[in-house]
């Protein structure tokens, strides 16, 4: 086994798992809401990507904004569906509801798209970046950067900005933001928006990996919702560094035991570290 | 009237609904689609008990037990395709093997709650399918194939049957029993302790309950009511296969659960029965099947989150106020 390549597939499976998960970092951190249609919202922005360069050919890189804003523009729909169950914050039910808007969605792209894989073609995939004996290509390359550079803004604006006070404070404390005369729902629809535009875009620059397919859904994901919680709900820096452990674990079990095992491992992994840690390792 | 005529009443009642349940797919015409939606609607309605035990009592969103449907549909073929096993040994082994694997999910749970505990079931659910799927002793992704006919050894000879007109006896049967189990369990100590966690946490430690004993119970004894829903399926389909854990079954149980309204004694029967009328009759082919079943999901809970009976009530009462 070449430990190098292995350190590099899997820091690339880690910026991807990170850069899927940071829209639900910040939903789950603000509205303590789990999105279980992130998986189809991810299959989504990856179909109308692929649309609009196959259908009204456009290049990769103008069609990034079109499947961010075509899934952004869901989301703001899903969540004015979902509001008031939101200021309820009757939780369960916002699961399963998001877990029914999966399906419909699910259905729709299927109806829509059609039942066949097709790959998302980026200009970088092509390109390869060889060192010695080490390879990666354009496409692994953008996604590293991509989610450096996503990481750090949200991270800024959490901590630094005003905007990113305003969501901390009702992720704190609702109703108390509220007599502050913070508008709660505005701050909801915001967070749910992110998710879903973030993870359209996660899904341009991630997807190009493999072929897409609109039953591709929930289990796409399910190692970033794994990601989200062992890092600490809400933890931007806790999912970065679950992230990365994850990747690394993913990269070298692949590699050394068996690769059609690895999900099962990581799980594995994950239900030992919540069975000990029920709050992440960013639990105090 | 007094107690034990009323009971007797009741009994009477329900000993003739019965009787017009068991003959309703003859007066339907008798058909293999009424017979094997029939079949079907009870055997998924007992599935939907298992998922809808945890959530209307529980107030927790279980993701993991298609674990346990695939768990009863994968013991029963095994042990009768390499054994010979009759149907109660299966079904036995069914609940068993469900009894143990909950015990494991629901101590390892034991501290999670909300989302923590629907992704770790989830999780669960996944491992247990890329297991399965790769397993080459549980037919791998093939399944395992040519179940024999349900034999079922009774005092007065053996009773077998393979079909859906055959098996329906056993799976109204198997509704019956899961109803009263359910009933049974609303009444008990343990269904009572469950609700007054879940309402009301604070009064419940005041009585010295413990939630976390409270929760494994009642998540322990919900598996292996859809365990002997996949026990069954095994049988109707004469085939298992990974496709059990498919998230359809996931959706569908829980839309049984809400639909028609939680914590309704016969709300999964009702919910599942609508569901596959409208797969079975007024089908819109795959996607759009999927499509209507999600919409019903989230709608529900959005608009009428009582569901149908809610529904149902605020109309009468509507009308009640309106004379």
């Amino acid at each position: 086994m070449n430990v190098g390549q292995q350190l590099i597939n899997g820091l690339v499976l880690a910026s991807g798992y990170a850069c899927v998960a940071i829209g639900w970092t910040v939903l789950l951190g603000a509205a303590r809401l789990v999105n279980f249609a992130h998986g189809q919202l991810y299959m989504l922005g990856a179909f109308v990507a692929w649309a609009a360069m196959d259908r009204a050919g456009l290049s990769y890189w103008a069609s990034i904004p079109v499947a961010v804003v075509a899934v952004g523009l869901l989301g703001a729909a899903m969540q004015r569906l979902m509001g008031r169950l939101m200021l309820e914050h009757n939780l369960t039910s916002l699961m399963i509801v998001t877990l029914g808007f999966g399906y419909v969605v699910q259905g729709g792209a299927a109806r829509i798209f059609g039942g066949e894989p097709h790959q998302l073609q980026s200009p970088l995939a092509r390109g390869s970046i060889r060192m010695g004996e080490l390879w990666l290509s354009g496409q692994d390359l953008l996604v590293f950067a991509v989610t450096a550079i996503l990481f750090t803004l949200v991270w800024f604006a959490l901590e630094r900005t005003r905007v990113g006070a305003t969501v901390r404070a009702v992720a704190e404390d609702p109703k108390l933001a509220q007599l502050f005369g913070i508008d709660a729902s505005l701050v909801y629809l915001g967070v749910f928006v992110f998710e879903s535009a973030t993870v359209a875009f996660a899904a341009t620059v991630v997807a190009p990996h493999s072929p897409i397919l609109t039953s591709m859904g929930f289990d796409e994901v399910i190692l970033t919702f794994v990601v989200v919680v062992l890092g600490g709900v809400g933890s931007v820096l806790g999912t970065l560094v679950a992230s990365l452990g994850l990747g690394l674990f993913t990269a070298f079990f692949g590699a050394l035991v068996s690769p059609a095992y690895t999900t099962a491992a990581a799980f594995a992994v994950v239900l030992a570290v919540l069975v000990l840690r029920p709050g992440g390792f960013a639990a105090k | 009237m007094s107690g034990p005529a009323r009971a007797a009443g009741r009994l009477a009642a329900l000993a003739v609904l019965l009787v017009l349940v068991y003959e309703m797919p003859r007066w339907l015409g008798g058909s293999v689609l009424v017979y094997s939606t029939c079949v079907t609607v009870a055997i998924f309605s007992v599935m939907a008990y298992g998922t809808d035990m945890v959530l209307s009592y529980l107030g927790e969103v279980s993701l993991g037990h298609t674990i346990f449907w695939a768990g009863g549909g994968y013991v029963a073929a095994l042990l009768a395709t390499r054994l010979g096993a009759n149907g109660w040994a299966t079904a036995a082994a069914a609940v068993a093997v469900a009894l143990a694997l909950a015990v494991v999910l629901g101590l390892a749970t034991l501290r999670t709650r909300e989302f923590v505990f629907s992704l770790v079931t989830y999780a669960a659910a996944v491992v247990a399918m890329e297991v399965t799927f790769n397993w080459a002793a549980l037919g791998g992704s093939d399944g395992i194939i040519g179940i024999p006919k349900l034999t079922l050894p009774l005092p007065g000879g053996a009773w077998s049957g393979s079909s859906s007109a055959e098996l329906w006896p056993v799976a109204l049967a198997l509704l019956v029993l899961t109803v009263a189990f359910i009933h049974r369990f609303r009444r008990s100590r343990l269904g009572l302790a469950a609700l007054m966690v879940q309402m009301h946490p604070d009064l419940a430690a005041t009585l010295g309950l413990d939630p976390r004993q409270v929760r494994l119970r009642v998540f322990v004894i919900s598996a292996p009511v859809s365990a002997l829903a996949g026990w069954l399926y095994a049988y109707q389909r004469a085939y298992v296969g990974p496709d059990m854990y498919e998230s359809y079954f996931l959706v569908l149980m829980l839309t049984a659960a809400v639909l028609a309204g939680r914590r309704v004694l016969v709300g999964p029967v009702i919910g599942t029965a609508l569901i596959l009328l409208q797969q079975n009759y007024l089908s819109l082919g795959g996607d759009g099947d999927r499509i209507v079943l999600g919409l019903v999901l989230a709608g529900i809970l959005i608009f009428w989150p009582q569901g149908l009976v809610g529904l149902w009530r605020l109309a009468t009462r509507r009308r009640a106020e309106g004379r």
